[in-house]
Parts: C-alpha cells; sequence; structure tokens
C-alpha cells in the first residue's frame, strides 16, 4: 500500500490523513471565488486584521515559529528573510511578490491568482505591516494575463472599499500595490533580476551583497516572497504557527502544492502537507504513471531528476530528504518521464530552455548554456556524435556547475548531468548507432 | 509593413491611458514605466515599431535605444507586427510530453507557416515559446493573450475554424486534477476514484462557466 510513511505519527505527512485540509487551495477551482465579496464572506482580510492588533515584531515571529520556508524554490525561512529588514529609518520600504513563475513544470501560482486574488493580496498586505512597507510590487509573467486582468480587477476592488490605499480598514497602516507586468524572461525570477526589471532594465542579475533587505527595489529596503508563500502567511495569522506546524516534518513544516505533470493519468495541481512521499503523490493523487516510467523530477526541471525506483519513490517530499538524495524539492513541479521517451531528446528540451532564456550577462552561461550545450545535443540526436562527445558533455556540465553569476547555468547543468548519471546508456546508444534507443513517438491526444 | 499609426504619436490623444501608467510608480521610479508602455502600444498595434519607440524614450527621459536594450531583452515583445491571431505553441518539457511536437507540426501543416512567420494576409502566425506555466494541463496553446489547455487535434482544427470565421472561442475549462475539485482527502487506504466526484465537479465548473477573455485581435 502506499502513501503514509509518517516519521512522526503525531504530524500530517499524508492526504491520507483526515486531520488534513486543504486550506491555501481550498477555493481555487471555485467560481465565482475571485470577486471582494466571495472573499469577504468566508472571513477574508480577518487575517490581516488580526495582524493589525499585534506588533510587527510579533507577525514576524509568528511566521518565524511556524517554520514557513519560501516556495519560490529556495526554501529559504519566510520569517527570518522578513527580520532581515533594517530598523526603520523613514525610507520607503517594499514588500514584492515574485510571481514571475516560470520554472517548467509550475503553474500553482497561477491558479492561486486566477482564483483567490484577494488572498494574495491579503498575505501582501500581512508581510507589508510586519516589515514597515507601505508599498507592494506584484511582479507577474506578462504570459499570466488572465491572472493579470484578476488582480487588476481585485485591487481596483479593494481600493474602492478601503481594502487597499490609505489607512487600510481604519487600521492607520497605508498599504498598497504596484501590479507591474513582465515581459517573457525566466531570469526574472531570480529576485535580483526581477527587481532590475521592474525598475525598467534589461533584468540581468546583480551581484549580491547587497541583499534585497538593504538595497532591493529602486536601491530601497525590499523584501521579496513567493505567491503562495505570502498566501501562507494570512492561514499561519489565522489559524497560528502550531496549526501549520502540525504538517509536515521537523525540517520541512507545513503545506506545500505540488503541480504533477509528464505521463500520468491525472495531471493536476495538489495541495499537500511536506513529508508527503512521491509515491502517495504520483500513484494516489495523480493516479499512478501513464504505462511505464523511468524517471521524474522533483521540483521543476531546474532540479536533478531520479530513477523511477522504489528508493526514490519513498523518499517524503522534505527540502533535507530530497537534498540528501541529490535533488532540490524546488517548486513542487513534478514531471514523470515515460519509459519510451529518450531522455537525451528530453534533456535537449530542457537546455534548449535555458539558453533560450540566459540573460548572457556571464561567461560559463552564455558559452556553455546558450552556445555548446545545444550544440552537443544537438550533434548527437542528428547522429553525428561520437562516444568522446558523451565525455565531452559530462565535462562540460560539471563545469558549469558553480561557475556561473546566478543559478540559471546550474539549473540547465543538474537534470543533464544526472540523465547522464543513470542514462548513459541512452547517450551512448545515440553516439554509437546514430539512432535513439526509444524513437520519437505520438504522444498527442487526438 | 504598417506604419500609417506611426505619423502621429500614440499617446497624443490618449493622455488618461499615459497618466494612469506613469502614476503607477514613484516619480524617483519613472524609468518602470517602461514594459506598460511598451505593452500598451503593443496590445493595440500588435508590434512596438521604431517610431514608438522614439516616442516612449521622450516619455521616459531615457534615449530610445536605452528602450530598444530593454525591449529587446523580452521574448513577447515584438518588432515586427504578429498575426491577429499569434499562435503561440508551448514547446518545453511538460507539454512535450504531451504531444506538443506533433501540435506544432499540425499547426505548420495547417496554416503553411513555420515558427516564426505569419501568413501574407496577417492572420495568423505561429512561434514556438517556452513553458507557458500551464504543465499540468498541457499541451497549451495561447492565442494572443489567451490560453487553450489540453488541446487536442479535433479541438485544435475546432478553433483554427472558429479563428478564420474570427471567432475567438471561450477556452475549456481544464483542470480536472485540481484538488479544489477532488474534494476531501479520502481516508488511508483509499485511491482517489477517478471518474467521480472530480468528473461531477468539472461538469457543473464547464456548465457554468460563461467568462469570456479578450476577443479578437491583441
Amino acid at each position: 500500500m502506499s502513501g503514509a510513511v509518517a516519521d512522526k505519527p503525531d504530524t500530517i505527512t499524508s492526504r491520507h490523513d483526515p486531520r488534513f485540509e486543504v486550506t491555501l487551495y481550498k477555493y481555487v477551482g471555485v467560481e465565482g471565488a475571485h470577486t471582494l465579496d466571495a472573499y469577504l464572506a468566508h472571513g477574508g482580510y480577518g487575517a490581516a486584521k488580526k495582524a493589525f492588533g499585534m506588533e510587527p515584531s510579533e507577525v514576524v515571529d509568528l511566521v518565524k515559529a511556524s517554520g514557513l520556508r519560501g516556495r519560490g524554490g529556495a526554501g529559504f525561512p519566510a520569517g527570518v528573510k522578513w527580520s532581515f529588514m533594517p530598523p526603520v529609518d523613514g525610507r520607503q520600504r517594499f514588500v514584492v511578490c515574485n510571481a514571475d513563475e516560470s520554472e517548467p513544470g509550475s503553474c500553482k501560482d497561477r491558479y492561486l491568482m486566477e482564483d483567490d486574488p484577494h488572498q494574495l493580496l491579503e498575505g501582501m498586505m500581512i508581510a507589508g505591516y510586519a516589515i514597515g512597507a507601505t508599498k507592494g510590487v506584484l511582479y507577474i509573467r506578462g504570459e499570466y494575463y488572465h491572472a493579470y486582468e484578476r488582480l487588476r480587477d481585485a485591487i481596483e476592488e479593494a481600493r474602492q472599499r478601503g481594502y487597499l490605499g490609505e489607512n487600510v480598514m481604519d487600521s492607520g497602516f497605508d498599504f498598497d500595490v504596484i501590479l507591474h507586468r513582465g515581459a517573457g524572461a525566466y531570469i526574472c525570477g531570480e529576485e535580483t533580476a526581477l527587481m532590475n526589471s521592474f525598475e525598467g532594465l534589461r533584468a540581468n542579475p546583480r551581484l549580491k551583497p547587497p541583499f534585497p533587505a538593504q538595497a532591493g527595489v529602486y536601491g530601497l529596503p525590499t523584501t521579496i516572497n513567493n505567491v503562495t508563500t505570502l498566501a501562507s502567511a494570512v492561514h499561519i495569522i489565522e489559524k497560528g504557527a502550531d496549526w501549520y506546524a502540525a504538517m509536515g516534518t521537523d525540517d520541512s513544516k507545513g503545506i506545500h502544492h505540488v503541480q504533477i505533470s509528464g505521463a500520468v493519468n491525472r495531471p493536476g495541481v495538489f495541495e499537500v502537507p511536506m513529508g508527503i512521499t512521491y509515491r502517495e503523490i504520483i500513484f494516489d493523487l495523480a493516479g499512478g504513471p501513464k504505462g511505464p516510467a523511468k524517471a521524474f523530477i522533483p521540483g521543476g526541471t531546474s532540479c536533478p531528476l531520479f530513477p523511477f525506483d522504489d528508493e526514490h519513490l519513498d523518499l517524503p517530499m522534505e527540502y533535507a530528504a530530497v537534498a540528501k538524495a541529490g535533488s532540490m524539492m524546488g517548486t513542487g513541479g513534478l514531471i514523470v518521464i515515460p519509459e519510451d521517451q529518450c531522455i537525451v531528446d528530453a534533456m535537449y528540451n530542457v537546455t534548449r530552455f535555458y539558453a533560450h532564456e540566459s540573460c548572457g550577462k556571464c561567461t560559463p552561461c552564455r558559452e556553455g548554456v546558450s552556445t555548446w550545450l545545444p550544440k552537443m545535443f544537438q550533434k548527437l540526436l542528428a547522429g553525428l556524435g561520437t562516444p568522446e562527445d558523451v565525455d565531452l558533455m559530462e565535462d562540460m556540465v560539471s563545469n558549469l556547475r558553480g561557475t556561473a553569476f546566478c543559478p540559471l547555468a546550474d539549473a540547465c547543468a543538474w537534470p543533464v548531468q544526472t540523465s547522464l548519471k543513470y542514462f548513459r546508456n541512452e547517450y551512448e546508444h545515440l553516439a554509437q548507432h546514430g539512432t535513439p534507443l526509444h524513437p520519437r513517438k505520438d504522444r498527442w491526444q487526438s | 509593413m504598417i506604419e500609417l499609426n506611426t505619423i502621429r504619436p500614440y499617446f497624443e490623444d490618449k493622455p488618461d491611458v499615459l497618466d494612469e501608467i506613469l502614476g503607477r510608480y514613484p516619480e524617483y521610479g519613472r524609468r518602470s514605466a517602461v514594459m506598460p508602455l511598451l505593452w500598451e502600444v503593443q496590445r493595440h498595434e500588435r508590434y512596438v515599431s521604431e517610431a514608438r519607440i522614439v516616442e516612449i524614450a521622450e516619455i521616459v527621459g531615457l534615449t530610445a535605444t536605452e528602450v530598444r536594450g530593454v525591449m529587446s531583452f523580452y521574448s513577447t515583445y515584438h518588432g515586427e507586427p504578429v498575426g491577429k491571431y499569434h499562435l503561440q505553441v508551448c514547446s518545453t518539457l511538460s507539454c512535450k510530453l504531451a504531444g506538443s511536437d506533433e501540435m506544432c507540426d499540425h499547426l505548420e501543416d495547417s496554416l503553411g507557416l513555420v515558427p516564426g512567420e505569419t501568413d501574407t494576409e496577417g492572420l495568423f502566425s505561429l512561434q514556438k515559446v517556452e513553458c507557458l506555466g500551464s504543465c499540468t494541463t498541457a499541451p497549451v496553446l495561447q492565442v494572443n493573450d489567451t490560453y487553450y489547455e489540453r488541446v487536442t487535434r479535433d479541438e485544435l482544427d475546432a478553433l483554427l475554424d472558429a479563428l478564420r470565421r474570427g471567432e475567438m472561442p471561450t477556452p475549456k475549462r481544464a483542470r480536472e486534477g485540481d484538488n479544489a475539485q477532488l474534494g476531501a482527502a479520502p481516508l488511508a487506504g483509499e485511491a482517489f476514484e477517478a471518474g467521480t466526484a472530480a468528473d461531477a465537479a468539472l461538469a457543473d465548473a464547464e456548465a457554468a462557466e460563461p467568462e469570456n477573455p479578450e476577443g479578437g485581435a491583441a
């Protein structure tokens, strides 16, 4: 039987646990939930009101105590990040919501913004109050036009009825949000690149330090968090840190949103407690793989892939365990790769993505990711490769690791490197025979 | 190319639109208006011409080269007009595993275009794009600003027919995997039953979704 491998029986680590309740995604997929009236009808903006009755430092401490970690991929403790803000000195401070969701495999933020935009606005408001920021910046990727419209309307509605603007809900706290659309650049998910983009510059990442808390948007103190991180704050304020910490493991508390795609019977976005096993996600929630599977990527394409075997399926979804097994939990964008998919072709697809998205700032990424690695893949896939090329690719990806200005080059190198580790035979087959072990097949549903 | 409109500055008769965009940002952050100004122009003219770049540069106090530099960094701004219907096929891994390569081939055959081209009537343009964030409802085709998710072959043919008639169909709701629609988690040991609660919820959602995103040209 699958699922429910709790390391501590008193915490919730399975969707089968009857104590588990969907919270952030409760109204996602519910018709009409995006309006202010619908949001208020189920207690919306009550958490912000509650937060305004606390000291800002108490709000930060509560989020710290909950164990909430950044859900954009890196998993940095959110409350700790909030506490990095310098003392209030009269300068404008910003809370930025990173809604540039672009990691292949990820779509949790889009659904939340489309169907429950006020939840995010409330989360930004709480974060703003906690860190003393009266301005929020919501940077949403340009392609998410429907979500942009929903947010734009939600902001307008909130302003008109006193939920945004001066003296929010008669609290004495001013808070407003600038909604800003990106225009198709994965690199804007990197926090400092996002800030450059917001300022009307090319989105090259900035050198850190200084970190955003010291010099963020317009050089002013800034805290930046992912969409579901900010939305989580709403429920932590409402239900308490203990409620959140009662889910998950010691290392990784609370909930996450698994977005499962690829060769499974029921792809979708599922709210799950941390510590859930990949087996439960893939077999119970997603209905199992569609045909034999050979690998899965646990958290978006920039994570090293895992072979589809018992050892990896039984891993709990938590930062430490996944890292120990050699990958990352990332955004929770889980992709199942079928047995009959040529891994070289799949990794060329991934490489091509990063090649397209490299900003061109630093040499390893521009020359390695953007130029040479895709060329090597093209050579192999065209049947012109040699066994030495496979060695060369391995050498190249290991040289990309840790040498670039920002994590984009690692993001490309990791999956390729692990594919060479687990499926080297497919690369060698292509190099020797000029044809793939698994030829292309029609995967489109009629 | 279509340069007729460029005789007159775009924002000349739209001071309220311009003020609204500039007003979003603090005075010291005027440059932030570059991207929304580019969006505004492109939304109505399907591309941003050199004349518009110069105009935007003057508005925000930059050189045209600086604005061009920003614009060229981002992949969704167009320096040349795209068709009335800009078809963008997501081609990254999750969509590939759901058949986006075949979908793109089918579009190439149906339209007689290769990615990057616009037809001579200016009706369709075809582009392969990178991850659109619709991985759990792959494959996805974005037409102008609208996502068509889990597109099947038959649906794509019907969509193209509708577009040729000048109609922008309402996208189907394609999220049967969402846990909101799966309802409460089953008890330990039970697997979620496909074809029960989820399908019923989906049918309800489909029946009750009259929402119509932007029609026509962006």
